[in-house]
Parts: C-alpha cells; sequence; structure tokens
C-alpha cells in the first residue's frame, strides 16, 4: 500500500473526468506570488490552506485554514512553509479554492478479497463516522465492472433523488474507472459537495495505490507518504532507498520512546519478535525486517540505522529457520555494523540477543559468538532454542 | 499422503535463474528420498532451446528449456505442476499461460511484488477452472518423503534434521515463508514431523485461502493435525474458523496469529506483509482471530513459543488414542547425506587425487599469490623490482642486484623498436583493421621467430654449446658451417662495424664494467672479430648480445626468448594504443608497392 498526498491524488481524479476544487501545490512563498498573479481564481475565490505533508490531526495542529482572501492565504503560506513539527518540517502547502456548498456526501471504492466495493451516502464530511450503517456499498467481483444501472440503483438507495442521483451515479462511475486504471487499493472522497451549478466536486481525497504496480505507471512520478501521520525520517528513507535497490528486502520503522531494538529477519518473525516484546511488557524502539537474502552491504546499513537509535538496551537479533537467506553472509553485515558502532563509541550497556538457523546457520553463528571476545555483551542462540525465547531473557535480563 | 505436491507431481518452472537454482533445491529433496527429480522442463524464452544442467546426487540431469508452457507440456505430457519465478511485471501473464494449459492443475508463483489487482484476477481465474494458484510470494509447498515446489524447507542438512525423508502426521500453512521453515522444524522435533507445509504467500489477497486447504488436509488420512500460522488484516483466519467450527473436524486445528504489537504501536502504524494490514474498522486484529479460532474449538497458544509444547501435547493425545504410531528415528548409518563434491572430500581427508599438474613456481591458494614461497607484497615491501620477479618465475631463483639491473637494460633496450619491424607493423596493422588489444599484440607476437627477435634462445645454445666443448671460434664456426647454418646472433639487416648498433655497445659496455666472468660473451664477441672481417655486416647482434649475457648470469637456454617477447610486449601494447588513441582506421598496401608479377589477363579455358 502507498499512500500518496491529496495534490498527486486530486491529479488522479482529474485525469480520469472527476471535477476537483482548483489548487496548486507550492514549496515557497515567491512561487505562491507568481502563481497568484498568473491564476484568475486565486484571486476571486475564498481560498482554503493546508500543509502538504504526511501529517495526521492537521486540523487540530493548525494546518489547515480556510475562508481566506489572497492576502490571509499568503501569510498562511508564509506562516505554515518551513514550520518544524518533531520530526517533519513543511517544505509543501497546497492552496485550493473553496466551493460554496450546502450539503456533504460520501464516496468511496476499496480493494477486498472478491473484488472491489463501492460505497457512497449522503451523509459525508463529519457525518459518515456516525452514520456508518447508512453507507450503501455495491460489492464488484473481481474482473468486472459496475454497470449503470446497478450505479443508479446504488445511488437512489442511498437516498440520493433526481438530478442528484444521475450525477452520482456518473460520478461514482468515474471513481470506479480512476480506481480500476490507476490500479489503487483503496480511494475516499470526502466530502463530495454540489457546486452552484449543481455538478459534483471532490473537495479532498484519500488515495491508496498499489505501489507493487508503480512499473506499469510511468505518470507517478510523485513519491509516496508515509502511511502512519508522519512523514519518514531521514533513516528510514534511507533504508527505503537501499530496498528499493537490492535483491530481498530491509525495512525500518522508527518508534519514538522505545528501548528495546529489533533486528528481526523475515516479514513473518519479526512480527511475532514484536508481539513477544510487547507481550513481555516492552516497549519496542523500532520494527524492522531483512528478508529474502538481501545483500550483506544492505543489511548493514540497516543495523547501522539500528544501532544509533537512541538510549536502546537490547537489539533482538531474531530469525526463523531460513529457506534460503544466508545466515552467514547476512550475519557478516550485521556483525561489521556492530563493529563499526562500537568503534564510534555507541552500544555502551547494550545487550545483544541472536537466534537464528538456515543456510551456513553454524558459521553465522559461530562468528556472531566471536564478537564476545572483542567486548560485545551478545548471546547466542541456535535452532534449538525457541523462536522468541531470547525477548524473554532479555526482557528478563534487565 | 500428502496434499498438492506428491510423488505423481512433474513440474514445470517458469522461469530463469531464481528457477533454476530451485530446481537444484528440489533434486537435493527428490535424492534425499531415492526418487528421481520431478522437474520435466524450464519456460524461459530468451534460453529457449538450450538446457539447464541440475545436479542430481553424482550425476548431472540436462533439463530441457522452452518458449512457452504449451511447449513444455506437449514435449513433457506427464507435468501437471507450474512453478512461477517471472519478474512481477510479467508474471501475470505467464501465470495466465499455465492455468489455461489443460495439462496443469496446479500453479504456485514465488515472485514478490505482484500488483494486488493480478493477483485476484489470477486467483480468480484458478477457482473458474478448478485449479490451485498458490501465492503470489509464496516459498512455496513441501510434502514429506514425496515431493518439494520451490525452495521451502531450505538447505539440505535442514531437511535431513526436519525428517523430510518420511511423513509425519501434521499439516502446516503459514503466510510467512520464513515462519513455514521453522513450524516444519517444530513439528518434527515435538511430534513426529509433517505431512505437507504450505506456504500460502504474505500478500494481501492470495490465490487461495486456508479453507480449501484445510478441506484438503481433512481428507489426506495421513494427516492428523493441522498448524496454521496465520497475520492480522484480511479475513482467512476468521474463515478458517468458521469451516473448523460448522461441523466435526477429523483434523485437529492448531494456531498462532501475530499482529498483538499493533495494539501498543502509534496509531496507523503497521508491520509485516503487505497481507498483514488492518481492516477500516479494526476487523482482522490478531485478537479477534485468535478469538474466532479458539471459539471454534482450535489449540491456539498465547504466544508462539507455546506452540512447539502445543504440537507435543497434540502428538501424545495422538499417540495415546492410537490414531498415529510412533516413527523409530533412523540409525545414524541411514540418514540421508548428500554426496560431497571433490573439494569437500579432498577438505576432509577423504579421497586422494592424482594431480593432473605440476607447478614449481607458484601458488595461489592463499590470500595473495607466492612466488616460490614468497609473497608478492612482501617482495615489494622488501624492495625487490621486476626482475627479480622474472628471476623467480623463470629461473626459480632470487637474482642478485647486479643481475637484476641488467635484466632491467635489456629489457628496456628491447622494449621496442619502431613501427617499422615485423612485430609491431603486424599490431599496427591490426589495430588499424579495428582488432582488440590482445589479438593484436598476439599478431605482433607470431612475428617472433627465427628472423625477428626469436633468435635470442638459438643463439645461446649455440654459444652455451661452444663453451660447453671448449671449442675455439674456429672450430665453432667450421662446425656450424657444416652442421647448422649462419649463426644464430651475428649478423644485423642495416648495422655493420661501420655503423655499429648502439644497443649492443651499451649492453657490452654495462657488462664489463662490472668485472663479472662472462666467458659466453667474450666468446661471442670473437666470434664477431672473425664474421665481421669476412663480411661488414656481420656483427654480433642484439639478440646474440643479450643471448650471450643472459647465459652468462646462468640464465637457461629455453628461457632467452623470453626476454625479447616480454620487452617487446611494452612496444607492442604502446603501438595498439598509439593507433587507438589517435582513432586510426584502416590501412592497405598501395598497389605500387607491391610487384605484380602474375600473369597478365588472359581467357579462361573451358572447364574440363
Amino acid at each position: 500500500m502507498a499512500k500518496v498526498l491529496e495534490g498527486p491524488g486530486m491529479g488522479l481524479l482529474r485525469k480520469w473526468g472527476i471535477s476537483t476544487p482548483n489548487y496548486i501545490v507550492v514549496t515557497s512563498n515567491e512561487e505562491f506570488e507568481q502563481l497568484s498573479k498568473a491564476n484568475d481564481w486565486l484571486q476571486k475565490n475564498k481560498l482554503v490552506v493546508k500543509a502538504h505533508e504526511a501529517l495526521g490531526s492537521r486540523f487540530k495542529l493548525g494546518l489547515v485554514k480556510v475562508g481566506l482572501d489572497l492576502a490571509a492565504a499568503k501569510s498562511a503560506v508564509k506562516e505554515m512553509l518551513g514550520k518544524q513539527l518533531e520530526s517533519v518540517t513543511i517544505r509543501e502547502v497546497i492552496v485550493s479554492e473553496a466551493i460554496d456548498h450546502k450539503e456533504e456526501y460520501y464516496a468511496s471504492v476499496k480493494s477486498t478479497r472478491e473484488g472491489v466495493d463501492v460505497m457512497v451516502t449522503t451523509y459525508g464530511g463529519v457525518e459518515v463516522e456516525d452514520n456508518w450503517e447508512k453507507v450503501q456499498m455495491l460489492a464488484v467481483e473481481i474482473g468486472e465492472s459496475p454497470t449503470d444501472a446497478q450505479l443508479a440503483k446504488l445511488s437512489k438507495d442511498a437516498g440520493f433523488s433526481g438530478d442528484t442521483a444521475t450525477k452520482m451515479a456518473e460520478f461514482l462511475k468515474k471513481l470506479y474507472t480512476c480506481f480500476d486504471n490507476e490500479d489503487a487499493q483503496y480511494v475516499e472522497i470526502n466530502p463530495v459537495v454540489q457546486n452552484s451549478n449543481g455538478d459534483l466536486v471532490a473537495l479532498d481525497a484519500v488515495t491508496l495505490l498499489d505501489g507493487d504496480a508503480k512499473f506499469r505507471h510511468k505518470d507517478w512520478t510523485f513519491p509516496f507518504a508515509a502511511e502512519f501521520g508522519r512523514a519518514y525520517t531521514a533513516n528510514e528513507e534511507e533504508v527505503m532507498a537501499v530496498d528499493a535497490k537490492v535483491k530481498g528486502s530491509v525495512k525500518l520503522i522508527e518508534i519514538p520512546g522505545g528501548n528495546i531494538a529489533m533486528l528481526p529477519a523475515g516479514g513473518g518473525a519479526s512480527v511475532y519478535y514484536s508481539d513477544a516484546v510487547v507481550a513481555r511488557g516492552g516497549k519496542l524502539a523500532n520494527y524492522a525486517e531483512y528478508s529474502g537474502d538481501p545483500p550483506d552491504w544492505a543489511v548493514e546499513v540497516l543495523t547501522e540505522k539500528i544501532c544509533s537509535l537512541p538510549d536502546i538496551k537490547h537489539i533482538i537479533v531474531g530469525g526463523a529457520i531460513a529457506n534460503f537467506t544466508d545466515v552467514k553472509k547476512t550475519f557478516g553485515g550485521i556483525i561489521n555494523a556492530f563493529r563499526k558502532a562500537k568503534g564510534e563509541g555507541k552500544l555502551k550497556g547494550v545487550k545483544i540477543w541472536v537466534r537464528r538457523g538456515g543456510p551456513n546457520e553454524l558459521q553465522g553463528l559461530a562468528a556472531m559468538r566471536a564478537l564476545e571476545d572483542e567486548g560485545f555483551d551478545i548471546h547466542v542462540f541456535d535452532r534449538t532454542t525457541p523462536l522468541t525465547d531470547i525477548v524473554d531473557m532479555a526482557m528478563a535480563a534487565k | 499422503m500428502s496434499i498438492l505436491a506428491t510423488k505423481d507431481t512433474h513440474v514445470v518452472i517458469q522461469g530463469g535463474v531464481a528457477g533454476v537454482n530451485a530446481a537444484r533445491r528440489m533434486a537435493e529433496f527428490r535424492y534425499m528420498n531415492k526418487q528421481p527429480l520431478n522437474v520435466s522442463a524450464f519456460v524461459y524464452p530468451p534460453d529457449a532451446g538450450k538446457t539447464n544442467e541440475i545436479v542430481c546426487g553424482t550425476e548431472l540431469v540436462a533439463i530441457p528449456i522452452y518458449k512457452t508452457v504449451a511447449d513444455a507440456t506437449a514435449a513433457h505430457p506427464e507435468i501437471n505442476t507450474s512453478l512461477v519465478y517471472i519478474g512481477a511485471n510479467r508474471a501475470y501473464e505467464g501465470t495466465m499461460d499455465a492455468l489455461n494449459d489443460s495439462k496443469i492443475q496446479t500453479v504456485s508463483m514465488i515472485t514478490e511484488g505482484v500488483p494486488e489487482k493480478d493477483a485476484k484476477l489470477l486467483g480468480k481465474h484458478a477457482r473458474k477452472l478448478g485449479k490451485t494458484f498458490n501465492g503470489p510470494s509464496s516459498i512455496g509447498v513441501v510434502s514429506a518423503g514425496e515431493c518439494r515446489l520451490g525452495v521451502i524447507g531450505g538447505a539440505f542438512d535442514n531437511l535431513v534434521a526436519c525428517k523430510l525423508y518420511r511423513p509425519g502426521s501434521f499439516g502446516v500453512i503459514t503466510k510467512s515463508g520464513g515462519l513455514s521453515n521453522e513450524i516444519i522444524w517444530i513439528c518434527s522435533q515435538f511430534a513426529d514431523g509433517i505431512t505437507t507445509a504450505i506456504g500460502i504467500g504474505g500478500d494481501a489477497y492470495p490465490g487461495t485461502d486456508y479453507v480449501s486447504y484445510l478441506e484438503m488436509f481433512e481428507n489426506d488420512p495421513q494427516t492428523h493435525a493441522v498448524v496454521v500460522v496465520g497475520e492480522m488484516g484480511g479475513d482467512l483466519e476468521e474463515s478458517a474458523a468458521e469451516w473448523y467450527g460448522a461441523k466435526k473436524r477429523r483434523i485437529k486445528l492448531l494456531a498462532v496469529v501475530s499482529g498483538f504489537c499493533q495494539e501498543s504501536l502509534p496509531k496507523g502504524m503497521k508491520f509485516g506483509h503487505a497481507g498483514a494490514k488492518e481492516g477500516l474498522k479494526g476487523e482482522g486484529s490478531a485478537r479477534a482471530k485468535s478469538e474466532a479460532l479458539k471459539k471454534a474449538g482450535a489449540i491456539v497458544p498465547e504466544t508462539f513459543g507455546a506452540l512447539g509444547p502445543a504440537i507435543k501435547a497434540t502428538h501424545e493425545e495422538l499417540l495415546k488414542s492410537g490414531t498415529v504410531k510412533a516413527i523409530p528415528d533412523l540409525a545414524p548409518a541411514d540418514v540421508p547425506r548428500l554426496p560431497k563434491t571433490v573439494a569437500e572430500a579432498k577438505k576432509d581427508g577423504e579421497v586422494l587425487v592424482a594431480p593432473l599438474i605440476r607447478s614449481t613456481i607458484s601458488d595461489d591458494r592463499g590470500e595473495e599469490p607466492l612466488y616460490q614461497g614468497y609473497p608478492a607484497s612482501e617482495l615489494i615491501n622488501a624492495g625487490y623490482d621486476i626482475p627479480h620477479v622474472i628471476g623467480l618465475l623463470w629461473d626459480n631463483r632470487l637474482v642478485s642486484k647486479q643481475e637484476a639491473e641488467i635484466i632491467k637494460r635489456i629489457i628496456i633496450l628491447s622494449a621496442d623498436h619502431g613501427p617499422c619491424v615485423s612485430g609491431a607493423m603486424a599490431t599496427v596493422l591490426a589495430a588499424c583493421a579495428g582488432i582488440g588489444l590482445s589479438q593484436s599484440v598476439a599478431a605482433g607476437m607470431i612475428m617472433i621467430g627465427p628472423r625477428f627477435g626469436g633468435a635470442v634462445t638459438d643463439a645461446g645454445n649455440w654459444f652455451k654449446y661452444a663453451i660447453d666443448n671448449k671449442m675455439t671460434v674456429d672450430d665453432f664456426l667450421v662446425y656450424m658451417k657444416k652442421n647448422v647454418g649462419p649463426v644464430p646472433g651475428i649478423g644485423h639487416r642495416v648495422k655493420s662495424l661501420k655503423n655499429p648498433d648502439k644497443r649492443v655497445k651499451e649492453l657490452v659496455g654495462h657488462v664489463k664494467s662490472l668485472g663479472i666472468k662472462t666467458p659466453h660473451l667474450d666468446f661471442a664477441l670473437a666470434v664477431e672479430q672473425v664474421t665481421a672481417a669476412k663480411k661488414d655486416n656481420l656483427i654480433l647482434n642484439v639478440d646474440g648480445t643479450m643471448a650471450a649475457v643472459l647465459v652468462d648470469i646462468g640464465f637457461p637456454v629455453d628461457s632467452l626468448n623470453g626476454f625479447f617477447i616480454l620487452a617487446r610486449t611494452i612496444g607492442m601494447i604502446g603501438h595498439w594504443t598509439d593507433q587507438k588513441r589517435q582513432g586510426s582506421r584502416l590501412i592497405r598496401l598501395f598497389d605500387y608497392l607491391v610487384n605484380y608479377a602474375s600473369p597478365k589477363r588472359r581467357a579462361v579455358p573451358p572447364l574440363k
């Protein structure tokens, strides 16, 4: 899943014929100044200014300002650009045209195991959460498309009538076409509003695309955004850049405030290791995984980042019995990074816990054990120790 | 017995290198079971018509590669299963080909990063045809003692450690590839091992679900319990729970679900496989799944660590009820082993191999080459130079400083002789024809022989013959005239007594200034006195001088041409790079440089 920010999300909707308010994404005051001279709509309409970053609760943070004239918009842009919120610096701001409207509707399309669900309700905006049971849903089977008749019925069932019902059916058709052609996994328009001409306009969009389909979408030139309400950190971005280059994969998510650092192998085992830490009352400092026999240097980069996490007490180098990931090779990368970190004065008082099996496990585990002679506080276990027991031991060691 | 992958499974592998690697792993598995390889063909258009060599025990088996799945199944009608190792951007089409082939019943896809839409369409198509599409992102399927699809189970030692050479009583279904192996291991240590283990794939929408496989296991008399390793997200675990709870099932169900950590993570933060994603309304959480499975009567340990003991308890129950019998362990001698490679056997001191080659000069087996036992880097650090390396490799000895200086001068004097001589000319000609460096230098090298640069060895040979036999100059010249012909090393095309070769003068001057014994050089100079008196250009040439000096400092006669070849290589490389740098074009002789002495144009007689 890959989240797309509002600007590019709106761009995809427009590409498939859905009306959106006029909008621009600006990165500097000068740029906004120039664009405001070039675009009439910025001078004539009330405007909305929003931080264009992967941030949750933008309203609460004061990063959404509505009902502005151009002058007020300019000062809002000035105020937001460059603003620092924890790890995120606001680099982009989206300025869009405010659309006068009375009713707010809701429409979404979502991928399911059986196909695609198209959902719509007249209870849009903030009302949708409380009126979820009123949402009308059309399940479209895999490989099929909703018919005009189905969409017309859906629209009527949701309580739309007359001309608006017809327009909503058309809107849903376009939304489905956009969803299907753009390899989307979830598109939610909330609210959909009716402008003074009676046309339906998408005011805000949540767009999740299938990152795996990027190879067949040459126009996906925008970056994907983090899904967890904050921008990626520099370390996360660096690991993602490595991940994009190598066979296999390396992943990192930092969790501020934790003290148990995770360096497990495999997408399945890594979650069990995280579960085990949480189950024993530990606080995760990160999530990580390396899998699919990645090159040693990629694992080394990941390990470096993990060794640099602040205030960590333990590092869990866990893993199941690998099918084809070479334990000796991947451990080689980890060991290099451990040595480097120690040379830089890191890892003081940090206990390292290792459990692993798989190709060349004997050599890999022996190399890890040898780190003890170099002064590492390291505890190495083989396949005969159950998977997550090292977490129990770490948590008991304190 | 087993499901999905059985002793009757015959496989076509779609894909390149990764597929070949999978075939090797599958061959190891079959060798362990004393069964022939069950990979019949590969489909990989770039290599269609060729074969892939797969090691099966002590033999190499050639497996043909085809352009299409249809070609493969036409040539090998026993094929009933396809393994897909095609890249994510082409996997859809390739898998469709396999599904649409009437002979293929099961398609398992290892490819990761397949677009969700493609995976969904493939799954639906397979269901419509009544076939099984396992994956994407599946590590494979393994049935103990029967068949392995893909690399599931890992290396050979692990297969044996997990007793995969004979069936147990436990079925396994996992989303995670790495955990499949872990569970197989646990089943073999805490119970009697597995029947079949299936990697269903970690994507959001795998082509199959737990229920289809649970049905199959329920109908497999060998399988008595099934371990499901789930993940948060989706509703596969809930459906499995529903199936299990719907009526009395023969098989016992054990399950664990991951993702409890989700509850204590910052909002919206998700881990793990693509499939491990939360539903919109909190549905698909680890807790919800776990509860549903428990409610349906499945055994759901609280942690992954408790899974082993739970499996053990289940097995003991099966034993107690007489449903299964204890399987005795194999005697150590009967445990399957892979044949060792010669290198491994040699390392373990188990074989004696008669060597093919004997080398007395160097050894490359360490971290750096040894020349006569001396590490190259240490020679450098001790101040040794190229002439010393020549001494070590050509005459098995460290030459003295004085000798090294002589060798250095010989190389400097012989490095090049301009573009007109045979060797350089051939190199230039080749360079201008666009020929590469090594071939162009080789063209020049070919010129080195009796008339150009190749007389050093011959000259050394005969001067040594004279000295060894204590011949006088006169005896020598008579002997040579009678038995050999012109004296090698004597005579020059353009130089003469009046126009002496400066290189000879330089070399002789240096060697004589050292005050060392030079019987061969002295003899050669004495020969020159006689021959040059007869004819002005019968002087001691540079080949002859080099030869006499090198024999004097002890180099074996057979190595002598090497000094010229080595030195002149420097010049030839220079000529090649010179022409290349200038972007020289193809050259040819002008016709006015040829004396056309062949018959003039005339009528062709009728063919008889």
